[in-house]
């Protein structure tokens, strides 16, 4: 017994169950369920099948598992004219940093399974979420390519106008509470979501999440009929299969910190003590409701077509950005009042 | 290559769309194609100041197949297949202005049950490729569903042309002197399903893609061709009739049924993106209502050959035994050596993305002397060039799609 | 308004620059000196024939001569768009030269860019005198010429192999 609780500790240890599990493989997993669930809605709008073929039985699921393990085999190829170090570095270093905001969130108000202190974790959650963007631009830079340059200043122009957003609006579920511990946030919700509470602001984190990751259609920095690939026009293989992951892991990561902030966390169900009912159960409630988010987010796909540069930031400042601001002061206002 | 200043005009040709502006030194030229999912078989070269276009050089003639020399070499009647390889979706419009060039020279008229054939496919035809330019044109702005819906529901035409002809793409259907082919026993009632089925699916075409508020920002005011530019351009079909020009073929002067069946030519005045895809939304209405006519008619109507009495009283008896089992024409033996006297002609034709115009010389052979091809997408192509520069390099694809540019047509 | 009266309305629109009218099946070609033709076609342009349709160029090389044709009809005129009404000129084929009518009508730019590739005519003062559907190379061969001969490669039959 000994043996299977130390594997249990370990496995359990907060930092390697929220960084690698969670981060690493439930990321994974998610996103293959992501992009198939995905593929199958717009496929059911669209009146067609979807994936099919690899395993009928199951409506295709394992074509994405066979769509990795191609992206895994293919050759990397490194054009000459790339500055190869960065080449290579910016898509893993922009994978790593998109999820590691899942390693300083808690999943549980068991202080026994916090992977660090979650005095300040609002903020440094936020913090590393908006580190990763610097990478895909070094990416589009290093790629030596017209496409990719232009790509990179796009994902600039998006990612400065919908982050600052999305930020704005996470931070309003932490000015309700005045506090920026994430367990604080997640236990004010025990009675009432922040969704309810607060929909401006969740309304902007939504689409701002939306834009700033860059889905389809909304993947302006990379759409393929103006600039090819964006910033990965020259990469292939795994490279370039990080790439695309990132944007959904980080679509991912933002999404738990969106069911943290606005939908209550773990909330109808109170952590206890023990592994099961003190960490598991509670993160795979986060992670459902973020799963859920994430499934959201890819209906739009097949109602909306592609915002134009100019106008997608015309609307971020214009629009979504008072909604943020107003998000903000609302909670502000029940903070004063003491709703929560 | 000289830099096209657009602050100073070399003609008095106004656009008003561009913003005039002096080329600034530091230039971003970018290659728009030819390996590059947002252009066809074609390269447009494009400079960009930040993110406004202000030069482009279309690029023409990846897929130039030489048509007008290949022609020469070949008998009339085998030039058919040939020129539907311009647009195959589209290849009964395409090619029938050639052969009315023909049955010009040869001072033939086809029968009446053979023009209202060749209507009928025409229009099938024209949906067809309405449906293939709004696909094209979806997802060149990201719109993936209208994409898949208009490719599904062309499938509806194509299996139509395919019950008509036995072709579902290059029917080589119309021949000099009348069409290949009757129509089978249950072709009507297929006909008028596909209507009623048309008639719902086009109100959610509209639903989803027209009144869309984020595809109606993407298409209004890109891409504004005015009036008189439209004229002075020479653009045809559905781009300049979105300009407010009243041109279409089939009015101008009428070929086959056209003068028969009612129908009406929508204009619209804006001429932006968003105008030049009603145009075609509402040309596909109209042709829901010339399909029904023209089977109606030919319901109506008893069989006869569908083939002009000089050639037919001229066919072995073999052919009109084929012709009364199945309803078939088979192709004439003397059309292979076909000789048309000496004589030019010209012959129009709307096809779905504007007229295509055909010179025909002959010198009294087996072959033609001189074919001249201008193809609708060739008379576009200038749009490139001339309203392009003053929007921004997202409206490229904007433009390209309502335009509804087909390289391979353009190239000939 | 029918053909006859089309005629004398070109006829007089245009005074003494014609030198025949020849009439085709469905058109009509108006046949001016090369050295008048930009002269004709504007004059032809304010008549209402506000777009060109076709610039069709047929080689004679027997009587050693290009005949050039600009097609012209009309959008905004509903009466002249049932007909189509050619301006043409003969263009020595040892000197294939003629003034550009870009400035006439725009929307011949890249037909006459085609003209050049594949017939070798150069039209003076066009503003971009480039080929446009070759390269270069095939460019200089002129292809629509009556001397460029296409060989058509052969049906070769094979015999099936026996036994």
């Amino acid at each position: 017994m000994d043996v299977v609780k130390l594997i249990l500790d370990i496995i359990f240890y907060p930092p390697i169950y929220q960084l690698l599990l969670i981060g690493l493989v439930g990321s994974l997993v998610v996103v293959i369920f992501i992009l198939w669930f995905e593929r199958k809605a717009t496929a059911r709008v669209q009146r067609r099948l979807g994936p099919y073929h690899v395993a009928p039985r199951v409506a295709g699921f394992p074509q994405l598992v066979a769509d990795l393990v191609r992206y895994a085999f293919q050759e990397v190829i490194i054009p000459r004219t790339v500055d190869a170090g960065i080449f290579i570095l910016a898509p893993i270093v922009a994978t790593i940093l998109s999820i590691l905001p899942i390693a300083v969130v808690p999943l549980t108000s068991n202080p026994g399974y916090w992977p660090v202190p979650m005095d300040y974790s609002v903020l440094v959650a936020l913090a590393i979420s908006t580190v990763s963007p610097i990478f895909l631009i070094l990416a589009g830079w290093a790629s030596n390519n017209k496409f990719s340059i232009i790509g990179g200043v796009r994902e600039a122009f998006v990612i400065t106008a919908y982050e600052l957003i999305a930020i704005l609006s996470i931070l309003a579920a932490s000015a309700t509470v005045l506090s920026f511990n994430f367990v604080d946030v997640v236990e004010a919700q025990s009675r009432i979501w922040f969704i309810i509470l607060n929909p401006l602001a969740f309304l902007a984190a939504f689409l701002a999440v939306l834009m700033a990751t860059s889905g389809f259609p909304f993947e302006i920095p990379e759409s393929e009929n103006e600039v090819v690939a964006g910033p990965f026009t020259e990469y292939s293989g795994l490279l370039y299969g990080l790439n695309m992951g990132a944007a959904y892991m980080k679509r991912f990561a933002l999404s738990i910190l969106m069911a943290l902030a606005f939908l209550g966390g773990w909330a109808p169900y109170t952590p206890g003590e023990g592994i099961l009912s003190g960490y598991l159960i509670p993160s795979i409630i986060v992670i459902a409701k973020a799963t859920v988010l994430m499934m959201a987010f890819s209906f739009t796909r097949s109602v909306y077509g592609r915002f134009r540069l100019d106008q997608a930031l015309d609307g971020a400042w214009r629009l979504v950005f008072p909604m943020a601001i107003l998000g903000f002061g609302l909670a502000l206002l029940e903070a004063y009042l003491g709703v929560v | 290559m000289s830099v096209w200043v657009y602050g100073e005009q070399k003609s008095d040709l106004k656009i008003e769309g561009a913003i005039a502006r002096r080329i600034a030194e530091d230039l971003y030229e970018v290659f728009i194609g030819p390996q590059h999912p947002g252009s066809g078989h074609m390269r447009i070269i494009i400079r960009v100041d930040g993110d406004i276009i202000v030069d482009a050089d279309p690029d023409m003639g990846y897929v130039h197949r030489t048509m007008e020399k290949l022609s020469e070499g070949r008998e009339w009647i085998k030039n058919i297949p040939l020129f539907e390889r311009m647009a195959i979706h589209d290849a009964c419009n395409v090619t029938v202005s050639y052969v009315i060039a023909l049955e010009r020279i040869l001072g033939i008229e086809p029968p009446p049950r053979a023009r209202y054939l060749r209507t009928l496919l025409c229009e099938i035809n024209r949906i067809a490729a309405h449906l293939y330019g709004f696909g094209i044109f979806g997802v060149f702005m990201g719109h993936s569903t209208m994409y898949m819906w208009s490719f599904a529901d062309r499938e509806v035409m194509v299996e139509l042309a395919e019950k008509l002809t036995g072709a579902r793409l290059t029917h080589s259907y119309p021949i000099p002197g009348g069409a290949r082919r009757d129509l089978p026993q249950d072709f009507p009632d297929q006909a008028r399903k596909a209507v009623r089925y048309f008639r719902r699916r086009l109100e959610e075409y509209r639903k989803i893609f027209l009144d869309n508020p984020v595809m109606r920002s993407r298409m209004e005011g890109v891409g504004v061709i005015p009036k008189k530019v439209a004229a002075e351009l020479g653009v045809v079909g559905p781009v300049a009739r979105a300009s407010g020009i009243k041109y279409d073929a089939r009015l101008a002067e009428p070929y086959d049924a056209y003068d028969e069946v009612e129908f009406e030519v929508p204009v619209f005045e804006e001429g932006d993106a968003l105008a030049r895809a009603w145009v075609k939304f509402e040309e596909i209405k109209q042709s829901l209502r010339i399909i029904e006519q023209a089977v109606d008619w030919l319901e109506k109507h008893q069989r006869e050959a569908p083939m002009h009495p000089k050639f037919w009283e001229r066919s072995p008896p073999l052919w009109k035994k084929v012709f009364e089992a199945e309803g078939r024409v088979k192709l004439l033996p003397l059309m292979a050596n076909l000789k048309l006297p000496p004589g030019k002609a010209m012959a129009r034709s709307e096809t779905a993305r504007g007229e295509i115009v055909y010179y025909v010389e002959s010198d009294g052979k087996t072959t033609p002397y001189r074919v001249r091809i201008v193809s609708p997408s060739a008379r576009n192509a200038i749009v490139f060039k001339y309203i392009v520069p003053g929007y921004r390099v997202m409206d490229l694809p904007t433009i390209y799609g309502s335009i509804d540019y087909f390289p391979p047509e353009a190239d000939r | 308004m029918d053909v006859e009266e089309l005629k004398k309305r070109i006829e007089e629109a245009l005074g003494g620059l014609v030198k025949g009218i020849e009439e085709g099946k469905g058109f009509i070609d108006v046949i001016v000196d090369l050295d008048n033709i930009v002269e004709a076609a504007s004059r032809l342009k304010e008549l209402g024939f506000d777009h060109v349709k076709s610039l069709t160029v047929i080689d004679y090389p027997k009587e050693n001569r290009f005949r050039v044709i600009y097609h012209a009809s009309s959008y905004l005129d509903e009466e002249l768009a049932k007909y189509i009404v050619g301006i043409g000129a003969d263009v020595p084929r040892d000197n294939p030269r003629m003034p550009t009518l870009v400035y006439v009508w725009r929307g011949v730019e890249f037909q006459e860019r085609e003209v050049y590739e594949f017939f070798g005519i150069e039209f003076t003062g066009h503003p971009d005198m480039r080929p446009l559907l070759l390269v270069p190379q095939l460019a200089e061969a002129k292809p629509l010429r009556k001397e460029f001969i296409v060989k058509e490669e052969p049906i070769i039959r094979v015999k099936p192999p026996t036994g």
